[in-house]
């Protein structure tokens, strides 16, 4: 069941891809868009969309004269601008030989549209309503055999208030090619629905890391679908600290034998933030290993959903899948929710999961005083350690500190604002 | 006018009467040990005087150098001068021992006045005093206790009491978990900071401490209340005949 949607956004959308001839990927995606997710589906009763659908939102038509923020970027990155959800090559970096960029033609997209489909993305609202309004779906593609030593920066900017913003990627890491990934979602606008495909060749190596940093009137519902083909391997960090609802789901398909996936994230939110991290890892051969580790530190009215699905299906023999989540209450009206589920068809995996909602620790908390230290201090401390360890668990050496600092952005509103 | 006076200290927990009426006087330069069967309420004390929450006196005093401290937050007695080494230290993930200890020491020095000391400058204090007490850099790089050997926290307890030079220091336990060998460490690294300005209250169930620090005083708790009190050869009475002859001659 579904409940109705204001009819106004399908009638934009519909007006939206009428500009475009003929091309059926956009009229497949829109004929497919038929309403908001109902919080009756399972995976939106944690995070509904109530009161995103009585918004008057319609799909922007890309500014391609906007400039971009100057957002502090890592030193010496190469950057790849989307403003309004539109590729800005004029602010964006030469690219290095191996890796190139390129605007998939209709029938490529019609391709991309099918690959999405058969995933259990098919139904997201981004999915639909980003194919059908996207500028162009961008491709980067890492040739075989090229390592990238380059980090590589995508940031996704722009949007208008009452508009939605719709970027659509697709990453192929050829062969033995690897990559380190790094996107910042910083919108201003009133619905942002990134929607990346990527898809990992024989021993490809992928570290990627996103941060979700959001006007503080965005939603954000990014879909990401992921395939993971022998031997390849995803280090995938995501920080969501930013939007009013930010919820990146992602689904990863271990397709290929040894295939190596972790799926980490950290949210931070305060106020009356929503966030989101909903995963789904589908172990479908033998012999794959997935990760992950979750950790939330919510203040003020905010909310924290994890959703964590690991499917393992029968001939998935010796599939190792840990997952741990963990939150952090830091006030009383702040609320988080955890929802581990597997699905083990398989007989010889070691799977284990575990997940825990709570405040910081009374006994810490009392040593660090017994030593001097403040009560807000060591409050500070512990949520620093807490994030800092996990940090260093799951993202590369040399990104530890960008990616700390990041999160201490974010904390250091919720400390001193908490008490 | 002493160091530490407790005055007729009364606590419950969860309604159960825990120190029944604890007085003593703790001089500077004195050592005084306190011994007691388990559950006697030692480790009580010990939370109580160091301020942890839900361990307010019922009735009574305390005073800290002749100031009260009941008023006093744990994080403020400790930087007044006040140290606890914890019976079971506290596991810290994610906290890098010599961050931690510099932390400690920077809150200390903020309190008495004196200018936070430079990042060299404390490393470097700290791992003079961290091979005194046997603690390997490496230790001081790891999480604090995490992964620590019983032995291990204990002197980390101790590095920690170096540094931070307290008026006052109680040592719960800190014996307990210790082979020969670790107990002569912790036990040195306890004497050198004596002086005639600190004092320190050694809390053991056994008397086996006492012979490596040797006490002024020796008291007796049993039931929350100080049965009896004396010079060392009170910690031999105990030994000798366990502590239920004193308990049924009190
Ligand atoms: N939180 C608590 N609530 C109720 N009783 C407690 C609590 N903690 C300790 N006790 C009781 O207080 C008594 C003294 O405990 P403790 O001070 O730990 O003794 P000791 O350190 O001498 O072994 C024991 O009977 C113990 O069961
Ligand atoms: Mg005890």
């Amino acid at each position: 069941m579904r409940h109705s949607i204001k009819d106004d956004y399908i009638n934009s959308i519909k007006n939206y891809t009428n500009q475009y001839e003929d091309t059926n990927f956009r009229k497949i995606a829109c004929n497919d868009f038929k309403s908001w997710p109902s919080p009756r589906e399972e995976t939106w009763r944690l995070s509904r969309l109530g009161s995103l659908s009585r918004k008057k939102i319609k799909p922007i038509n890309p500014n391609l004269k906007k400039n971009n923020n100057n957002t502090s970027n890592l030193v010496g990155s190469k950057i790849i601008q989307f403003i309004d959800g539109a590729y800005r090559e004029d602010l964006s970096s030469k690219l290095p030989s191996g890796v190139n960029l390129s605007v998939l033609s209709d029938s490529e997209s019609l391709k991309y549209l099918q690959k999405i489909k058969k995933s259990n993305l098919s139904d997201h609202p981004s999915t639909n309503v980003s194919l059908s309004c996207t500028p162009s779906i961008m491709k980067l593609t890492v040739s075989k055999d090229t390592k990238v030593k380059d980090f590589f920066e995508i940031i996704y900017e722009g949007g208008e208030d009452s508009q939605s913003v719709h970027p659509v990627l697709y990453l192929e890491l050829e062969k033995n090619s690897s990559l380190y990934l790094i996107e910042r979602f910083n919108h201003l606008t009133s619905l942002a629905m990134p929607l990346q495909l990527i898809e990992l060749r024989n021993k490809a190596s992928l570290n990627s890391i996103k941060i979700f940093n959001d006007n503080e009137k965005t939603y954000n519902l990014s879909a990401n679908c992921v395939y993971l083909s022998k031997e390849s391997y995803l280090n995938s960090f995501s920080l969501i600290k930013g939007g009013i609802f930010t919820r990146s789901e992602t689904h990863a398909y271990l397709n290929g034998r040894n295939a190596k996936l972790n799926l980490n994230g950290i949210y931070i939110s305060c106020n009356k933030q929503h966030h989101d991290l909903t995963t789904a890892i589908y172990h479908d051969v033998p012999d794959c290993t997935s990760k992950q580790i979750v950790r939330g530190v919510l203040g003020g009215k905010s909310t924290g959903v994890f959703q964590g699905k690991v499917r393992v299906e029968q001939d998935a023999q010796r599939t190792d899948g840990q997952q741990m989540s963990r939150a952090i209450l830091l006030s009383d009206t702040a609320c988080a929710n955890a929802k581990p589920e597997l699905e083990i068809y398989a007989d010889d995996v070691i799977c284990a999961h575990g997940a825990t909602v709570g405040e910081l620790d009374d006994d810490q908390l009392f040593y660090l005083n017994s030593r001097g230290v403040p009560m807000d201090k060591a409050r500070e401390i512990l949520i620093k350690a807490f994030l800092e360890d996990m940090i260093n668990q799951s993202v590369d050496n040399s990104l530890h500190d960008f990616v700390f600092k990041e999160a201490e952005l974010a904390l250091s509103s919720i400390i001193t604002k908490e008490k | 006018m002493s160091l530490l006076e407790i005055k007729n200290a009364h606590l419950k927990l969860d309604d159960k009467n825990i120190l029944n009426g604890v007085s003593l006087s703790v001089n500077k330069g004195e050592v005084h040990a306190i011994m007691g069967p388990n559950g006697s309420g030692k480790s009580t004390l010990s939370y109580m005087l160091a301020g942890r929450d839900g361990y307010e006196l019922e009735e009574g005093e305390i005073l800290l150098d002749g100031i009260s401290l009941s008023e006093m937050e744990a994080d403020e007695r400790a930087r007044s001068g006040l140290f606890l080494a914890f019976q079971y230290p506290v596991e810290l993930p994610g906290v890098g021992g010599m961050s931690f200890l510099r932390e400690a020491v920077n809150s200390r020095r903020k309190f008495l006045g004196e200018e936070e000391l430079d990042h060299l400058a404390f490393v470097k204090e700290a791992r003079k005093e961290a091979s005194k007490m046997y603690v390997k850099d490496e230790m001081l790089k790891r999480a604090v206790n995490v992964g620590f050997s019983g032995g291990e926290k204990k002197r980390f307890e101790i590095l920690q009491m170096a540094m931070l030079k307290p008026k006052v220091s109680i040592l719960d336990e800190t014996d307990s978990g210790l082979d020969v060998d670790a107990l002569k460490i912790v036990s040195d690294g306890v004497n050198a900071q004596r002086n005639n300005d600190n004092a320190i209250v050694v809390i053991t169930h056994y008397q086996r401490l006492l012979d490596h620090i040797v006490p002024d005083f020796v008291h007796i708790l049993s039931d929350g209340v100080i049965i009896k009190s004396g010079g060392p050869e009170l910690a031999l009475e105990v030994e000798k005949n366990g502590y239920s002859g004193l308990i049924n001659a009190a």
